[in-house]
């Protein structure tokens, strides 16, 4: 029987369908051409090449047209697509669309494949003779993952995902009885939507960026094994070393863009958590950074050929694998942000195998081409100590993706091992000594010349900026006083290294900006090493709980501070106060007002305020949000930790008895202590001495108090002396009320055979008072990091220019 | 020798250490039965909430000590103290990991991770939350 269902619009999916396996045809196609056009030299091979182009071309259409139709159907909102159920809905305003299409897995693919068809056309417009082999390299790849988007299935075996599965077929609804009726589209009133958190002009702008780096990875590698395989092992690393440097901007800045994004607005406390999805793309830019280097090397003296080609390799292999780690679910426990299992993990790993495989199997086959013969580089020369940078960096790769591989490891194992329960420390206690020596080699690297160098030369050079920065590090070290040695080694190399590389740019370059990149690159890392070191080691912690229960060496200090409404307290050099709240949406935004105390009046005169909001999230749960209030010289952070979101009116209905809850009992001896809403208790003795006219008692009554000091949070003291009073058989008692703290105590009973006595604390209403628990963190110079990224960007472009002019000559 | 041997000796010492390291330094995920027969040794432990008992915040009081009691995967129950506020949304959570150690009765831990189920797609779309008790420096 077939359902006629209404208001689906099916000829897209058709269309989509058609693209998705057209762009997959095409590219395999265009592969095994590009193949024949290199590999048969004569005119038959230039036919091939002209079928290479129109095979390449039709799968250029079918990609765009792809995530043109995909983006058209998340605008029209046709929600009987998943994937646009899914990621999209009707009130996402405008510029969160294109951020839909690369929410998912399946679209981040696809503008993968995009880029590097993007990247193709510049390849074939400019390569030259280059263009065959390396196409055919870029072709596999695509061919690759355009069959990430097939969504065929084989019994259990399932190739790729389709992004224009229809939402009744899919897995989730299949099963779900309204999806079968004619009208169920008209029962869809929405999509999901984009995941309110990633909302953000950082989603916009963060994907495509790193993914572009992703893909311009891909064209060295293409360069190296197209250059093997046709026969030009030599050849292949000059024509590499733009895209090489192409690649170390844009997937430098993509990484940035996502520190700079979990330190916006992530309440992570930080720019770089160490996180296994963050160090995912960290390694492949190191290793891309180590390959780089020893390219220009081998393009400058013609040594460490094989180097070069397995760094390339390894570059792209570790793209590979960091895809292969963030989209398997495999890092599941162990990281905050990865995609879940689609299902392709057996896939992924055959595409990562596949390019190992091919790797290792060329770099063994055609050793002979790679070698480079027995010249060894001198160690005054500067290509030795480029090399060593490199190897630095691979050390520095590897202790990172072992450590995030643990997971990887427990599955092939089958261990228990978890991650090192500070993660953070461990990974710095490798970092930081490795940075170090990376920050010496920066400094005087660049004054070694090629070949080799006269080093009385070389250390009359550097003497001024050493001279410089020595005095810069003592005074700086005066100011912060790091404590530890590794701290101030980092801080002396990373200065030294800005310095050197300036002194070089004024003195040696005499400011020539054309020759500059190398030097304005380090500049840049150098900043952001010390930008680094000064913000995460001298970031504070403001808001100092006032009432310390210690819990022990194993606790860190209590970095959470409470704020009632309309309430100033202290916190640094500041006064804080949380003025109100407002209901936006779904988002609960926080006004905290900060202020300083004027110098001549004494008056509190407010400085600034700073709003951040919990997010209530029902994908996620509710997210804090953070804001930062930047300043030239520190930055000034903030986020809730803690807020109550319920209604209180619900607790107000509850209020009886002239304003106060109903008491709680408690059964003490002397010396015990509890807690309420908002102070401590503690009961220290019985007195018997009362004074029994003042409380209007005759003259037989028993009467006995109980000693209780209260103590505040402000650790104000308050006593409350409760009386207990026996009259013949009968008992009743005297309840004390303090008001400042709303609280009134009643002296019960006494519980003779245990020794006990029982006290009632009521608590007023008012004492459940409209408050958050916030964190705030101060950043001293975190501008210098962002600096850093700039002109490691800058440099690096510098340095592309350069490139790309030589090559024209 | 040649470089590339220099490299790769290099390459397979550091790899080396930083296995031996990472091996000494990783944490193992464990139950509570493990934790307290190592006391003062730091693990993983995996549990659910016990959604019976209450929560221990009284953020009026002390906003930087949350408790709860978690049953580990063995079924052991332990008190679970945390110095940090209340992390959002906690209730929810499906499942729970703490770091950290036992401590005399008491589980101390230094981060909590939680997965929260998603109102949408069931277990598929999982989303983890890692809260820390990041020890920044105090003023």
């Amino acid at each position: 029987m077939d359902i006629q269902y209404q208001g689906e619009h099916l000829g897209f999916g058709v269309l989509g369908n058609i693209l998705v396996i057209l762009s997959f045809t095409a590219a395999l196609l265009s592969t095994l051409s590009y193949y024949f056009s290199f590999s048969k030299k004569n005119e038959l091979g230039n036919s091939w090449n002209q079928l290479a182009r129109i095979t390449f071309g039709i799968h250029a259409i079918s990609v765009f047209g792809i995530v043109f139709l995909i983006y058209y159907l998340i605008h029209g909102h046709f929600f009987e697509y998943y994937y646009i159920w899914q990621h999209s809905n009707t009130v996402l305003p405008m510029k969160y669309m294109w951020a839909c299409l690369w929410e998912g897995q399946e679209g981040s693919f696809l503008i993968w494949t995009f880029w590097h068809v993007v990247l193709s056309f510049i390849i074939i417009r400019k390569a030259g003779t280059w263009e065959a082999p390396v196409m055919f390299t870029v072709m596999i790849i695509q061919t690759f993952l355009a069959s990430m988007l097939l969504g065929l299935e084989f019994g259990s075996i399932k190739i790729g995902s389709n992004p224009f599965i229809l939402l009744r077929n899919h897995a989730d609804f299949v099963n779900l009885p309204f999806i079968h009726m004619a009208d169920y589209l008209s029962k869809i009133k929405d999509g999901r939507g984009l995941n309110p958190l990633l909302q953000n002009y950082w989603m916009v702008i963060h994907p495509p960026t790193l993914f572009l780096g992703f893909a311009a990875t891909a064209i060295p590698f293409a360069y190296a094994v197209g250059g093997i395989i046709s026969g030009r092992a030599k050849e292949w690393v000059k024509p590499a070393i733009p895209w090489a440097l192409f690649g170390v901007m844009v997937l430098g800045t993509g990484i940035l863009m996502g520190g700079a994004w979990a330190y916006e607005s992530l309440s992570f406390g930080g720019f770089w958590a160490w996180d296994p999805v963050e160090n995912a793309s960290l390694v492949p830019w190191l290793m891309l950074v180590g390959a780089t280097h020893v390219m220009i090397v081998y393009n400058k003296n013609g040594t460490s050929l094989h180097s070069t080609y397995i760094l390339t390799a390894l570059t792209f292999i570790l793209i590979l694998y960091s895809t292969f780690l963030t989209r398997s679910g495999i890092l599941g426990d162990t990281s905050v942000h990865a995609f879940t299992d689609l299902g392709m993990k057996g896939q992924l790993l055959i595409y990562l195998v596949f390019f190992l495989v091919l790797s290792i199997y060329l770099s063994i086959r055609h050793r002979k081409e790679l070698s480079s013969g027995a010249e060894e580089d001198h160690i005054t020369s500067r290509e030795f100590w480029m090399f060593m940078g490199m190897l630095i960096l691979v050390i520095s790769s590897i202790q990172i993706i072992i450590t995030t591989s643990i997971p990887v490891i427990n599955k092939i194992f089958d261990t228990k091992m978890a991650p090192p329960a500070d993660a953070i420390d461990f990974y710095n206690s490798w970092q930081i000594p490795l940075a170090t020596v990376l920050a010496l080699l920066m400094s005087f690297g660049i004054y070694f010349r090629w070949k080799k160098s006269d080093l009385k030369q070389v250390a009359k050079k550097l003497a001024r900026s050493f001279i410089i920065a020595l005095v810069l590090t003592i005074g700086i070290e005066y100011y912060y006083s790091f404590s530890r040695v590794q701290l101030m080694l980092l801080l002396f190399t990373s200065l030294w290294a800005f310095i050197a590389n300036l002194d070089y740019f004024i003195n040696t370059l005499k400011g020539k900006l054309k020759y500059s990149g190398a030097s304005v690159a380090h500049m840049g890392i150098a900043f952001v090493l010390l930008g680094s070191l000064i913000a995460n080691t001298e970031k504070v912690v403001i808001s100092q709980n006032r009432l310390n229960v210690d819990l022990g060496k194993d606790f860190p200090n209590n970095e959470n501070i409470l704020l009632y409404q309309g309430d100033t307290l202290p916190m640094g050099n500041y006064y804080v106060t949380y003025k109100d709240k407002t209901v936006d949406g779904i988002h609960i935004r926080y006004e905290v007002e900060y202020l300083k105390a004027d110098h001549e009046s004494g008056k509190l005169k407010k400085e600034f305020s700073l709003f951040p909001f919990v997010q209530l999230n029902e994908r996620m749960g509710n997210v804090s949000e953070p804001s930062t209030k930047h300043f030239f010289d520190r930055d000034i952070y903030t986020h809730v930790t803690y807020a109550e979101l319920d209604d209180k009116d619900k607790i107000k209905k509850a209020a009886e008895d002239e304003g106060f809850k109903p008491g709680k009992k408690y059964q003490l001896s002397i010396g015990d202590t509890i807690t309420t809403s908002n102070s401590l208790v503690v009961l220290q003795s019985l007195n018997k001495d009362v004074d029994k006219d003042l409380l209007m008692l005759q003259e037989s009554d028993l009467a006995v108090s109980a000693d209780l000091l209260i103590m505040d949070v402000n650790k104000k003291i308050y006593q409350a002396k409760p009386v207990f009073i026996l009259r013949d058989k009968s008992s009743f008692n005297r309840p004390v009320e303090i008001t400042e703290l709303g609280l009134r105590f009643s002296f019960i009973r006494i519980i003779p055979e245990e020794n006990k006595f029982e006290i009632e604390v009521a608590e007023k209403e008012g004492n459940s008072k409209e408050f958050i628990i916030m964190k705030a963190i101060i950043f001293p110079q975190i501008n210098i990091l962002w600096i850093g990224c700039i002109l490691m960007i800058i440099g690096t472009w510098i340095a592309i220019v350069k490139r790309i002019k030589k090559s024209r000559i | 020798m040649k470089k590339i041997h220099i490299i790769a000796i290099v390459v397979i010492a550091v790899a080396l250490a930083v296995i031996v390291s990472t091996i000494s330094n990783s944490s193992t995920y464990a139950p509570f039965k493990t934790a307290i027969e190592n006391e003062g040794k730091t693990f993983h432990v995996v549990g659910k909430l016990n959604k019976e008992k209450d929560f221990i915040y009284n953020p009026e009081v002390n906003a930087n000590l949350f408790g709860f009691y978690l049953i580990d995967n063995e079924g052991l129950e332990r008190k679970v103290l945390y110095n940090g506020s209340k992390p959002q949304d906690f209730e929810r959570s499906e499942q729970i990991v703490v770091v950290g150690k036992i401590s005399g009765d008491d589980f101390h831990a230094n981060q909590i991770l939680m997965k929260c189920p998603s109102k949408y797609n069931g277990n598929q779309q999982d989303q983890l939350k890692a809260v820390t008790a990041d020890g920044g420096k105090a003023s």
